[in-house]
């Protein structure tokens, strides 16, 4: 939308591409310049509701509508305090409900809804597990350290590796420099006829080639897959078990009509039957009426459980 | 076609005593259901027997023939079928004195009009009682709606009905094409015709296939023109070799025509005598009668309001 804008001084992005938008608590945007001006002092009032705010609580608007962002921020804070996770409840279930309760009490806030009592129930909620929120929350941040670490460490081993492809390569050319080298002082020194020297120093550089080819490729097996699978895990390879099953067989159609046998229609032409019937007429034939179809279906009908005898 | 039909499994029964014990049952069922009603005044001799019964069923059966044939646009003889098979099988669970023969076959014929694909509206199709006034017509239209849904609830939803008429003519067909040793098969058409007529108002598209009374209406005809067709029967249909089945097809035949036979026209005397009978049990039991015959109302299907009076009708009034 372009035109998202200040409330306050009505330029839009439009107008000022470098507008930045800037978003407090109570989920009312503002714009950079403005944020500067009306809290100098660093606290104040929002300008469209009222709500005592502090400059510091002021952050860049991420997503088009406000109340994402103020529901976003509601949620960190929330989530600080709902901080139990599915082990610490006996059963799916409760984890469930407990979820659920978080998304009301931040729906509810979000959306100004019953916020006395959602704070309150929230202080409630704080007094009563304490202890189990402190845990949790012990935790959480060393899950977080674990994570960090993990990262750090995969981003060492990136690093190291980038430095040995670099070393290899230089060294790889020094090789080949010493080798040119080596050319021209045997070509200044040697009594050697130049042609010898020259195809010798060939035979040598197709070496040095082959051997930066091998190492290449040797360096290439590694035991990870990009995926992150080891590779000399068997991922059962072995087909799919094979279901042996019986082979349809086309049976003709059986109906029994308990009567005698009726002609096919193919065949109502030949045996002369539609010589007795009223030909069908030209407008009849254009849907695909034929005189044959009429004819078929008197003469089923005409047989059709004429052998059925009940008694 | 016929030999995966409802009709087949559900609507051919085994003889004439099977068909008669199930009009008997709903007769008795009818007797108690009023006698255990406990309403003061009740005898026996109120009450219709089976015979008298017949009477005016065959009675009213006429009256639906007759206003078939007197219809206008004209009704294609399959509608008539299929309209006439409706109303033996609701009586054949039914008794004529808990629902009148008369509203009944009316919805019949409706009915079997929209089914069989004979497109008439329904003002139209009440527009063919001559005899009523326009607000009666009305009012007969109205009636006919409210027992539709019973109707087809009774036909417990079977409406396919297979009529014997095309089977006759794909006979003839066949006839023509494979027996030459029959000079003239249009001759046979004008009897057989008159054959499935007869067979309508009996109980033989109750007991036997359409196909096996089509081609007992051409034996029939061919007898009577002192032709044999017998070697129709032993060739062409292939029963040489299957005596037992031949001899099957043979029974089935004389009884279908002992059944036609036996038919007579009701006499009007009796049909009068029991119409006041009928009448009465009707007016006396009219309000029982109105619950039972919204029955399918009661369900849900239909949500209407119960009109306050209910006129009856005499049946001069209709036709």
């Amino acid at each position: 939308m372009d035109d998202q804008g200040c409330p306050r001084c009505k330029t839009t992005k439009y107008r000022n591409p470098s507008l930045k938008l800037m978003v407090n608590v109570c989920g009312h945007t503002l714009c950079e310049n403005c944020v500067e001006m009306l809290f100098a002092r660093g606290s104040g009032n929002c300008v469209q509701c009222d709500t005592p705010l502090r400059k510091s609580n002021f952050r860049v608007q991420l997503f088009e509508d406000p109340t994402v962002d103020k529901e976003v921020d509601i949620r960190k804070k929330v989530l600080k305090i709902y901080n139990k996770r599915d082990f610490d409840f006996p059963s799916l279930r409760e984890y469930n409900d407990f979820l659920e309760q978080v998304e009301d009490i931040v729906f509810n806030l979000t959306n100004n809804i019953d916020v006395e009592n959602t704070k309150l129930r929230m202080e409630q909620y704080q007094k009563d597990n304490r202890d189990l929120i402190q845990r949790n929350k012990v935790k959480l941040s060393r899950e977080q350290e674990d994570l960090e670490e993990m990262l750090l460490q995969e981003q060492t081993v990136n690093e190291q590796r980038r430095l040995d492809l670099l070393q290899e390569e230089q060294r790889q050319l020094q090789a080949k420099r010493k080798n040119k080298q080596a050319l021209l002082d045997e070509l200044e020194k040697s009594h050697v006829p130049a042609t010898i020297l020259l195809a010798q120093h060939r035979v040598r550089a197709a070496k040095l080639e082959t051997e930066i080819e091998q190492q290449k490729q040797a360096v290439k097996p590694t035991n990870l897959f990009s995926t992150g699978i080891h590779m000399r895990q068997t991922v059962s390879l072995q087909p799919v078990p094979k279901i042996e099953e019986v082979l349809y067989q086309y049976k003709a159609l059986h109906v029994e009509t308990y009567g005698p046998l009726v002609p096919e229609l193919e065949q109502l032409g030949r045996l002369g039957y539609l010589n007795h019937v009223r030909a069908a007429m030209p407008q009849d034939t254009a849907g695909g009426y034929t005189s044959a179809l009429a004819c078929h279906r008197a003469i089923q009908d005409a047989f059709s459980g004429m052998f059925v005898f009940k008694r | 076609m016929f030999h995966n039909s409802s009709q087949g499994k559900y609507w051919i029964l085994k003889n004439e005593d099977d068909i008669e014990q199930k009009r008997c049952k709903a007769n008795q069922k009818f007797r108690h259901k009023i006698l255990e009603s406990g309403k003061p005044g009740v005898s026996e001799s109120l009450f219709l027997e089976r015979h008298e019964e017949d009477v005016l069923f065959r009675h009213y059966e006429r009256r639906m023939l007759d206003f078939c044939n007197a219809f206008k646009p004209a009704m294609p003889k399959s509608v008539v079928g299929t309209g006439i098979m409706y109303f033996r099988r609701f009586y054949l669970h039914n008794t004529i004195m808990e629902y009148h023969p008369r509203i009944i076959m009316l919805t019949c014929a409706y009915l079997s009009c929209k089914v069989e694909e004979f497109n008439v509206s329904s003002t139209q199709f009440v527009g063919n009682l001559l005899q009523e006034t326009p607000a009666g017509q009305e009012r007969v239209l109205e009636q006919i709606l409210e027992f539709e849904l019973l109707l087809i609830q009774q036909l417990k939803f079977h409406l396919v009905v297979h009529n014997p008429y095309r089977p006759m003519e794909g006979l003839l067909i066949d006839l023509k094409t494979r027996y030459p040793a029959l000079e003239n098969p249009e001759s046979l058409r004008k009897s057989a015709d008159d054959f499935l007529t007869q067979a309508t108002i009996t109980d033989a598209g109750l007991m036997f296939p359409p196909s096996q009374i089509a081609l007992t209406a051409i034996l029939n005809s061919a007898s009577r023109a002192s032709l044999s067709m017998e070697s129709y029967l032993n060739e062409c249909l292939g029963l040489k070799e299957d005596k037992e089945t031949l001899s099957k097809m043979y029974e089935s035949m004389r009884r279908m025509k002992t059944i036609l036979k036996k038919y007579g026209l009701p006499k009007p005397e009796e049909v009068n005598a029991y119409k006041k009978k009928l009448e009465r049990i009707h007016a006396e039991f009219a309000s029982s009668n109105n619950k039972r015959k919204r029955g399918y109302e009661e369900d849900g299907h239909v949500a209407k309001e119960p009109r306050l009076t209910e006129e009856i009708m005499s049946d001069e009034d209709m036709l």
